[in-house]
């Protein structure tokens, strides 16, 4: 781990001269101001279609706006909460998502749409069993790894580990939802390469799960065709096509600085899932390049925020922690922006914190919430370390 | 490092997408956002001289349907093949196959038909004005009208010749609206103006259009030919006033089904076939050899000259007959006014030989022949004339007396025009005048002249020995008491294959009236006669009917001498 010279830490500390010990605020910030402009840009992208289908153009904006309250107090309640503890829950948390993962594929309670199941439904309530299980994974991983420090050295050690991860990459693509189960891959490898993973094992892992994916795109022919849409989306502008090239239609209609809040005009219903998954297209069309690009500042940000936070945390727990819950939202982050940009095909995945989807927003802001209490634990160290200091002079 | 690559990676790929692609996506993009509605340009109309009109436009409607708006697909399409009269299921197989764009459903729907359309109201189905094109004539000078195709664009006659005019331009109404086609509220829609087309007025005059026309139809009764045409026009201007055709057929029914017939009834032929115009031609050799004499050409003949009064003349060993047999004193001692009159062949030959190749020619070429006369219609013939260089004399002989040369009828009554008016040739025209429903003119076409073809003095010796043949020679029968017509017939053997094909004549009579001041020039054709063949029997006739019908409808007083 990386110590940090202690010259710029007595220059913090002066500033966190208070009793009340604040964290990196920065990442609450950044998270709220992007969740409340998502609850707009939400607004702006269904209205019309939430009008048409639902006959309330506040449809998705209010279910959206319940998301942001519960995840304000979610992240609010994190933030002061000793992430610690988590550590004792990390069975259930990996156990707790990992059977509502399975309940999805049972009939009645499973929810299935556009051809995949992937939410499970209590009345009005659904929520993504899959969002929970990244971070049930993350709680899961940081505690057995910190536990196990040595034995993550040897493959035998890490097994638990990679067990955990494959099994819920194996109940996410039976959804079937491809993308999720690459992030959530991607996310183990990253995770236990973070955890101390020799590279020669990460090689042995890495090859056979490479050489999953093109079998996995084989197997599922919907999987074949998006791909080639990808290569070349006009060949098929009215079936596999259509998505990516309403993406860039989009995006080619906002241009430099965007057609204007609300103005977009593939919104009506020419653009499929605008306010969810393709979200950024809509943003990129009515802010255009600046407005995209300054998004991607503050989406930057708060990634290093995040890493700097893992990076001053004093355990190692707290550390896997940290960079796991960064690694998620870094992830969705650079691999949605890839999909709406068609610079990978197309999958669906949420843009965190802005796009539509309750469950994505709310666990979002809670783990924000976790990274603050480790930036602020990480803050309260550094005091206990001053008044040391301060002894000794 | 990781971080900053992705994020410049993000960042260069939307500046590529956004900025860089913009246009490009933005352009096929436009396509999906906007629902055009065709404003149709109301077609101009068309016209005789006077403003009676002759071709103009009902209000139809273009029936569309947008597949994705269509909800009901097996409904709509039920409805809209009851209504409409169109194919039910083909449309159905159109509605379930093509998507997000629209299916043009029917044209030239009758407003009653959309009445009870609305009220069922079906959704995803729009309709937009347009026109059909209307002959209120029928039939009258349909092959020079000509007829539009189904989406209003000239196809034939005039209408093809002056499309660009009369079409006028298209407007768009384009609305903006989501992916299936509803507009979108509070978005502008953007108003396309159409732009009118022009409107025609010919020069011919529908009074003098139907005068011909009754006298081709009973032409036709009376000897069943296989077709006739006549043509009128004025020698001063060469404003056509008439130009008949028949067999003719309504303009409002095309037969589109039937090309061949189609193709032959929509045939102009008096335009653009041609025809061996026999002794009608005679009047071209008269009129070179009156000017030619009258500027002391030695070769050519007086018109007190006496030709020789032998039935043949034999040239390069080829026998040239007259058809009559010169019996009895007949065809005997002519001069230039009595070898018109008779027709007589030998007298032409005379002249033809006499002048030479290169003089005669030059009156060929000056009378328009072996090229066009450069008339507002597409297709014409320009005639067939053997080239100078590969005449031989017994050619030219029979050149003289209007053999072993094709012209087209335009051609002969362009050139008799020129040879009785004073010598002036101009360029015939059917148009008189392009203008707009305000008033405005675009152009008015005045006469042009071409060339000259002989002097004053030529011309009104012609036209007073023309105007001989008809009170004492062959054209006798279009004689009017009161009135100086003039003229000449023709009768000429058609070919077949090479040979004279036996029994088979085409009559013609070419007249003008007044002689002195030649107003009205009339040339009628009549193919294939049958029962009686000569032109001074089938043709001249008709002309007189003609000239008569004229005179009545412009109320023209008869000639007093003094």
């Amino acid at each position: 781990m990386r110590v940090q010279p202690l010259s710029e830490r007595l220059s913090k500390t002066k500033r966190e001269r208070s009793n009340r010990v604040t964290g990196d605020l920065t990442i609450p910030v950044l998270t709220i101001l992007l969740s409340a402009f998502g609850v707009l840009m939400v607004y702006s992208a269904s209205s019309y279609t939430a009008k048409t289908q639902y006959g309330d153009e506040f449809y998705f904006m209010k279910k959206q706006l319940l998301g942001f309250v519960l995840g304000v107090i979610a992240m609010g309640f994190l933030a002061f909460f000793d992430h610690r503890k988590l550590k004792k829950i990390r069975y259930i948390a990996l156990i707790v998502p990992m059977v509502l993962l399975a309940l999805v594929f049972v009939p009645g309670i499973g929810k299935s749409n556009y051809g995949a199941t992937r939410w499970i439904g209590f009345g009005s309530v659904t929520i993504q069993p899959s969002e929970l299980a990244k971070y049930g994974f993350v709680i899961f991983a940081s505690a057995y790894m910190s536990e196990h420090m040595q034995a993550m050295r040897t493959f035998k050690g890490m097994l638990p580990v990679l067990a955990a991860g494959g099994a819920i990459c194996v109940l996410i693509i039976l959804e079937p939802n491809m993308s999720v189960t690459m992030c959530v891959g991607l996310l183990m490898l990253a995770m236990i390469f973070l955890g101390g993973m020799k590279l020669r094992y990460f090689l042995f892992i890495l090859v056979p799960a490479l050489v999953a994916v093109p079998v996995l795109i084989i197997m599922e022919p919907y999987r074949l065709l998006r791909l080639s849409a990808f290569i070349d989306p006009w060949a098929s502008p009215k079936n596999e096509g259509y998505q990516l090239i309403q993406s860039l239609y989009a995006l080619g209609n906002g241009g430099w600085f965007g057609t204007g809040l609300f103005r977009s005009r593939q919104k009506y219903r020419f653009l499929p899932f605008a306010e969810s998954d393709f979200i950024l297209s809509i943003i990129g069309e009515e802010f255009g390049f600046v407005g995209i690009f300054i998004l991607f500042l503050i989406c930057g940000v708060l990634i290093y925020k995040g890493i700097k936070t893992a990076a001053e945390a004093d355990d190692f727990f707290s550390f896997l922690l940290a960079s796991g819950i960064t690694l998620v939202y870094g992830i969705q982050t650079v691999v949605n922006a890839l999909v709406v940009s068609g610079t990978i095909p197309p999958t669906g995945l949420p843009l965190p914190l802005v796009s539509s989807g309750n469950t994505s927003l709310i666990i979002t802001m809670a783990s924000m919430g976790i990274l603050y209490g480790i930036s602020r634990k990480n803050a309260m160290a550094r005091k206990g370390i001053e008044r040391v200091n301060k002894r000794r002079r | 490092m990781a971080i900053t690559f992705l994020f410049c990676l993000l960042a260069g790929r939307f500046f590529y997408v956004q900025v860089v692609w913009s246009g490009q996506l933005g352009y096929r993009a436009l396509d999906q956002w906007m629902r055009e509605i065709p404003v149709v340009a109301e077609r101009g109309i068309i016209t005789d001289r006077n403003g009676v009109v002759l071709a103009e436009n009902d209000t139809s409607y273009t029936v569309f349907a947008r597949s994705n708006a269509v909800k009901d697909k097996e409904g709509t399409a039920k409805l809209l093949a009851d209504c409409l009269d169109v194919d039910g299921e083909k449309l159905l197989d159109k509605l379930e196959s093509v998507k997000a764009s629209e299916i043009t459903v029917a044209r030239h729907v009758d407003k009653s038909a959309i009445e009870t359309l609305a009220e069922a109201g079906p959704e995803g189905v729009y309709y937009s004005r347009d026109n059909t094109r209307v002959y209120p004539k029928g039939d009258a000078l349909c092959q020079v009208l000509g007829f539009t195709s189904t989406d209003n664009s000239g196809t034939t006659g005039i209408e093809k010749y002056y499309d660009k005019y009369l079409a006028g331009t298209n407007g768009e109404l384009l609305y903006e609206t989501d992916l299936v086609g509803i507009n979108l509220e509070g978005a502008v829609a953007a108003y396309l103006p159409a732009e009118n087309g022009m409107n025609v007025r010919l020069t011919i005059d529908y009074g003098i259009q139907s005068i011909c026309e009754s006298v081709l139809e009973k032409v036709a009764e009376t000897y069943s030919p296989v077709s006739a045409e006549c043509i009128v026009l004025d020698p001063n201007t060469f404003e056509i006033l008439a130009l008949a055709n028949y067999p003719s057929y309504d303009l409002n029914e095309v037969p589109r089904d039937d090309t061949e017939l189609l193709n032959k009834l929509s045939r102009n032929s008096i335009v653009c076939d041609i025809y061996e115009p026999g002794s009608t031609f005679k009047i071209v050799t008269a009129a070179a050899d009156i000017e030619e004499s009258l500027q002391g050409n030695p070769n050519a003949f007086s018109t007190s000259y006496v030709f020789s009064s032998s039935r043949t003349r034999t040239v390069d060993g080829t026998t040239v007959k007259c058809w009559s047999n010169h019996a009895n004193g007949k065809h005997c001692n002519q001069t230039l006014a009595d070898a018109l009159n008779n027709s007589c062949n030998p007298c032409f030959t005379d002249i033809a030989l006499s002048l030479g190749k290169t003089t005669f020619y030059d009156y060929l070429s000056a009378f328009g022949f072996g090229k066009a006369t450069g008339i507002d219609y597409s297709g014409e013939a320009i005639g067939m004339l053997l080239p100078e260089s590969a005449v031989r004399d017994c050619d030219l002989a029979r050149i003289g007396f209007g053999q072993t040369i094709a012209v087209s009828g335009l051609q002969l009554a362009c050139a008799t025009a020129a040879a009785v008016n004073g010598g002036y040739y101009y360029t015939p025209h059917l148009v008189k005048s392009i203008y707009a429903s305000d008033g405005y003119v675009l152009s008015e076409t005045e006469k042009s002249l071409k060339n000259r073809t002989v002097s004053e003095k030529a011309s009104s010796t012609l036209a007073a020995m023309l105007e001989g043949v008809v009170r004492d020679g062959s054209g006798k029968k279009a004689y009017i008491e009161g009135y100086r017509v003039g003229g000449k017939t023709g009768t000429a053997q058609k070919y077949e294959d090479g040979h004279i094909a036996a029994g088979k004549y085409v009559s013609s009579f070419v007249g003008f009236f007044p002689a002195d001041k030649p107003q009205y020039l009339a040339l009628v054709i009549v193919d294939e006669p049958q029962g009686a063949y000569y032109g001074s029997v089938v043709a001249a006739p008709c002309a007189k009917e003609i000239f008569e019908g004229i005179i009545s409808l412009k109320n023209i007083q008869p000639y007093q001498s003094e």
